[in-house]
């Protein structure tokens, strides 16, 4: 019990111990409910809801109405669930609390100024976003979730996902890479 | 009803995992591109690996048949993976992680990336008849697992791929397959 309390605890845990729970997290989701993890999706199913309270006739078309219909669908529900795990791991930490700009390497890549990172992480959300449409998925519902099925999109994508990611960590970094 | 319930404990599940595995973090997910920290990596072949040696056993057996995977098109994955890897490690998130991290209390993830995801999914959608259809046409294989594709033995393949696991965990930890800090 106290071994668990003291995991528990832990800021960090090794990468291992994280991803075997993952794991199981994922052979659960096809056992229960027969679907996969994702989170990509429920951004989606959520925009469509958006859009057809503001402009009903311009998202009424073929993708909010069949392809990823708006409304509050498994996914949304596993977004809500996503934002309370992240809410627990911290609150068993101590590390629960607003904050903006914890990141110390941020700083030294970007600068310290609060805006820059706001508008990098907004139209990095954009990109993320529209290249997870493209792809059939983001890391949770294509890497992780076909990975974990053995799917070639899912291999496939890790290869784009790497391939570029480390160019650009290379451009961003450059000597210091 | 019930599988809402379901969907809430896995994805609080989900998000805890990425929490203790630290990445919600900036650094965590750039340094993994940098290939100084191989956190991302471990992990995620982790988790890999367990499930599906926790299902395609079960598959086999005929207790089980998977929920629709991923399709495959070629083209379509490739290109939304290169353009997936210059967002994540420019900003450091993913969808997933963003969430979660937002959970955390993190105000840079709970309105601007929150934000710029429901933009990302507002455009998507409403270009999704000029960009999908094409792409996801060329070299299509549908929704496929390898071990079908392929016509291999399915637990043939899983075993090789743990096999390999093991071996990049083995080469990250003790060959040194990581680059140093500078």
């Amino acid at each position: 019990m106290d071994w668990l309390v003291k995991q528990l605890k832990k800021e960090e845990w090794s990468p291992y111990a994280a991803g075997v729970l993952l794991g199981i997290v994922g052979i659960l989701t096809v056992l229960l409910s027969n679907k996969l993890l994702g989170a990509s999706g429920g951004f989606e199913n959520i925009a469509g809801l958006v859009g057809k309270t503001v402009a009903p006739s311009a998202f009424s078309n073929t993708y909010f109405n069949f392809v990823m219909p708006a409304g509050i669908s498994y996914s949304v529900v596993l977004l809500v669930g996503l934002f309370f795990g992240g809410m627990l791991g911290a609150w068993t930490s101590g590390t629960l609390k607003f904050r903006t700009m914890d990141d110390q390497q941020w700083k030294q890549a970007y600068g310290a100024q609060p805006w820059k990172r706001w508008i990098m992480l907004f139209l990095g959300g954009i990109v993320l976003e529209y290249a997870a449409g493209i792809a059939g998925g983001c890391t949770s519902g294509l890497a992780i979730s076909g990975g974990m099925l053995l799917a070639p999109s899912a291999f496939l994508f890790i290869a784009g996902m790497f391939a570029s990611g480390i160019v650009t960590a290379l451009l961003v970094y450059g000597k210091r890479y | 009803m019930n599988e809402y319930i379901i969907a809430l404990v896995l994805g609080v599940a989900f998000g805890f995992a990425l929490n203790k595995a630290g990445l919600t973090k900036y650094t965590k997910i750039v340094n993994q591109f940098r290939l100084v920290d191989m956190t991302v990596l471990k992990f995620m072949m982790t988790a890999l690996v367990v499930t599906m040696v926790g299902l395609y056993p079960l598959r086999e057996l005929g207790l089980i048949s998977f929920p629709t995977v991923p399709a495959t098109y070629l083209v379509g994955n490739l290109v939304g993976g290169l353009i997936f890897g210059v967002g994540m490690a420019l900003a450091g998130f993913c969808p997933g992680t963003c969430v979660a991290g937002a959970g955390e209390g993190k105000l840079d993830y709970i309105v601007p990336g929150m934000l710029g995801f429901l933009a990302g999914a507002i455009l998507y959608g409403l270009t999704y008849q000029l960009v999908f259809p094409p792409i996801s046409s060329i070299a299509n294989f549908g929704n496929v697992v390898l071990p079908d594709l392929w016509n291999v033995n399915a637990l043939l393949l899983v075993t090789v791929f743990a096999v390999m696991a093991l071996l990049l965990f083995y080469m990250i930890d003790r060959m040194g397959l990581q680059r140093k800090v500078k």
